[in-house]
């Protein structure tokens, strides 16, 4: 998940969290305000009826022992004072149900006693409780609506802010680690923030480009010079060991041990000559310009090995569905790399075994398939076998010192050429090469 | 012929001094591009072998100036820099040939040959082995006037190139680095050279035995002209 996507989700969550647990409080809140509310408009109440009594006397409520109650017509509020004849003492307020002629009402009841001349006399106030309950729920719908607004806007405002702030943070990731060709000699170009950390991590993973980019380098510098460097002597010797074998008086026993040096310095020479071509390679010393159908292509290779599929009796068959040209190659790099390909499958394969080459289109994607049934690659083996001088099949008879499939990995990286190995141990394998669009012609 | 060397690595300048004496050239050599210079200016050559790697000189501008004194010349680049664009520019400059180190000395004569061929027209190429007449401008086999077709492109090349190097040994690594020297493969067997002069002899006994190709033991394949 996309950090923004997270922060978002967070957001969002804990604010309706928030406001779906104040909403359900609100009742007991409002209750609570209410209450209070009530409360002091008793007690006022309260003090209203004692003040009159004390100025005017218990007389103005109170003639001839006969109780005062008054209430409002939709009976919300009413006041009673009575002469008490229980001898208690109450300051208090309950809720109590009283009944008022034919209703039965719930009412916040104030008591009070009071005492004057020797008399004790009850004050009781009541304000109903329906009144007090009818305005808690359109309070908690106006609540509900002004939180949830509330929220909405400030997720909305949290995403344009956190949109904003984290553009940084998706420009580096789009540019610098998505869809970046490593190594890539591109220049950097900084992304413009004013947080330190994306700056930080910005300026971070441009230092370790830059460090696996000039370790790159350096190591193709070392092998392009090194097989350079390599080449002036490998030449002496082969032209000093040509030469002996030219003079008269050499006997034919020497010869022949001249001819395994001949052979060793050959093995020597075709290293040097594959690790150079790497390079040159790796560097695009090579120009694409060149323009060849696939059949053609296969030809060329056929009249090149042929010799060593006879020598080994295997039945090879090329399947060409309908001929197409490749174009923007290197005939001589493509050329190679089919050759080093048939040639594997001819090494690693058995005697009389079959070798298939398939030209076809697949779906829309041009396809050239090399499948053998020799020796095969365990799957343990399969991440490896373009590594340089990694030798993980024996083969039969011939040496060869492991820089054939990464020749090939090299060639079809230089044309983008995708390269797909399937393999069954001592069943076989298939090479599935998958060209581009931009290498296929009319 | 008279051929100039310019080679700043001295063994081997040496060598390619010995073995073209040995097929007869008239060799000069030179270590570096200041010498060259000097002597193009006075001396007119045949050949003139070029390496592109000389440190005093930049090679294609002593290639410029050889030019102007030795226009006839047939010039050959040297070089272990085997860059693409040195190459274009070399051939584009008029070089006649270009070789890249390691080179096989033999490969470095049949160019040569093949050079003289093509400046001087010679018209004689047709070599008769036995009953068979070898056509190398043709690049065909005949016996008793009808061609033989047998014989592949590949085949053809090794008798071609045992032709060119008459009643010597070439060794199976000289004949494989021939036809197969320019593709960069992972093994290096000269064992399919003998797979191909069997299918060479196959194919020429049908019509008569091949004596004149000689297998020398061990080493390789010769085929005997008498001169």
């Amino acid at each position: 998940m996309k950090l923004r996507t997270k922060l978002t989700l967070f957001n969002t969550i804990s604010k309706l969290v928030i406001v779906i647990l104040f909403v359900a409080l609100l009742p007991v809140l409002i209750k609570n305000i209410n209450q209070n509310y009530t409360d002091s408009r008793l007690r006022k109440q309260k003090d209203k009826v004692l003040k009159t009594v004390k100025e005017l006397g218990i007389k103005y409520y109170i003639q001839n022992g006969e109780s005062y109650a008054a209430y409002t017509p939709i009976k919300d509020v009413y006041v009673s004072l009575e002469e008490d004849t229980l001898n208690e003492n109450l300051d208090n307020i309950k809720n109590e149900v009283r009944k008022v002629e034919a209703d039965t009402i719930e009412y916040r009841i104030l008591s009070h006693n009071f005492h004057i001349e020797k008399r004790n006399y009850l004050l009781e106030i009541g304000i109903s409780q329906d009144s007090v309950n009818e305005r808690t729920g359109p309070l908690q719908s106006i609540a509900f609506v002004i939180l949830v607004s509330m929220v909405i806007l400030t997720i909305i405002a949290d995403q344009v802010y956190s949109d904003y702030i984290l553009r940084p943070l998706s420009l580096i990731i789009k540019t610098k680690l998505i869809g970046n060709k490593f190594p890539n000699f591109g220049s950097y170009k900084e992304v413009k923030t004013s947080t330190y950390d994306f700056h930080h991590l910005d300026i971070s993973i441009h230092q370790m480009i830059q460090t696996i980019e000039s370790t790159f380098q350096k190591e193709r510098e070392f092998i392009s010079n090194a097989s350079h460097e390599l080449m002036t002597p490998i030449s002496i010797l082969q032209s000093k060991i040509e030469n002996m074998f030219e003079e008269e008086d050499v006997a034919d026993e020497l010869k022949v041990r001249l001819l395994e040096m001949q052979k060793i310095l050959n093995r020597l020479k075709s290293i040097t000559k594959t690790l150079l071509l790497i390079s040159q390679i790796e560097n695009e010393q090579f120009l694409k310009e060149d323009k060849i159908s696939v059949s053609a292509l296969l030809q060329q290779v056929y009249d090149e090995i042929s010799i060593r599929l006879q020598d080994k009796n295997i039945n090879y068959q090329v399947n060409i569905n309908n001929d197409w040209n490749l174009v923007n190659v290197n005939k001589f790099l493509l050329f190679n790399l089919f050759f080093n390909l048939v040639n594997n499958a001819i090494k690693y394969n058995k005697e009389g075994g079959d070798i298939k080459v398939e030209a076809l289109k697949e779906g829309n994607a041009y396809v050239v398939k090399i499948i053998d049934t020799g020796l095969g690659i365990s799957a343990a083996d399969l991440p490896f076998i373009f590594n340089r001088f990694k030798k993980l099949r024996q083969s039969l008879q011939q040496e060869s010192f492991g820089l054939g499939l990464p020749i090939v990995k090299s060639i079809a990286d230089f044309h983008h050429i995708k390269i797909e190995v399937a393999s069954e141990k001592d069943k076989g394998s298939t090479f599935k090469l998958i060209f581009s669009p931009e290498l296929i012609g009319s | 012929m008279n051929v100039l060397i310019i080679e700043d690595e001295k063994a081997l300048a040496r060598e390619l001094e010995i073995f073209l004496t040995n097929y007869n050239y008239i060799c000069e050599v030179c270590f570096d591009g200041v010498s060259a210079s000097e002597k193009v200016a006075v001396n007119l050559y045949d050949f003139i072998l070029i390496d592109l790697g000389l440190p005093d000189y930049e090679g294609l501008d002593l290639l410029k100036e050889a030019k102007k004194n030795n226009p006839d010349a047939a010039y050959i680049i040297l070089t272990a820099r085997a860059e693409i664009y040195d190459r274009i520019k070399g051939l584009d400059m008029g070089a006649d040939d270009y070789l890249a180190k390691p080179f096989s000395l033999l490969e470095l004569q049949s160019r040569m040959q093949a050079i003289t061929r093509r400046k001087f027209g010679l018209k004689n190429n047709v070599v008769e082995l036995g009953d068979f007449l070898v056509n190398l401008t043709d690049r065909i086999i005949t016996h008793g006037g009808a061609e033989i077709s047998a014989i592949t492109k590949k085949e053809f090349d090794l008798v071609a190139y045992l032709i060119l190097h008459k009643n010597r040994t070439v060794t199976r690594n000289q004949l494989s680095e021939h036809i197969w020297g320019s593709i960069i493969n992972d093994d290096y067997d000269s064992n399919y050279i003998d797979a191909h002069i069997k299918n060479i002899r196959k194919k020429l006994n049908a019509f008569s035995p091949p004596d004149w190709l000689e297998t020398v033991r061990g080493l390789g394949y010769k085929i005997k002209i008498n001169t």
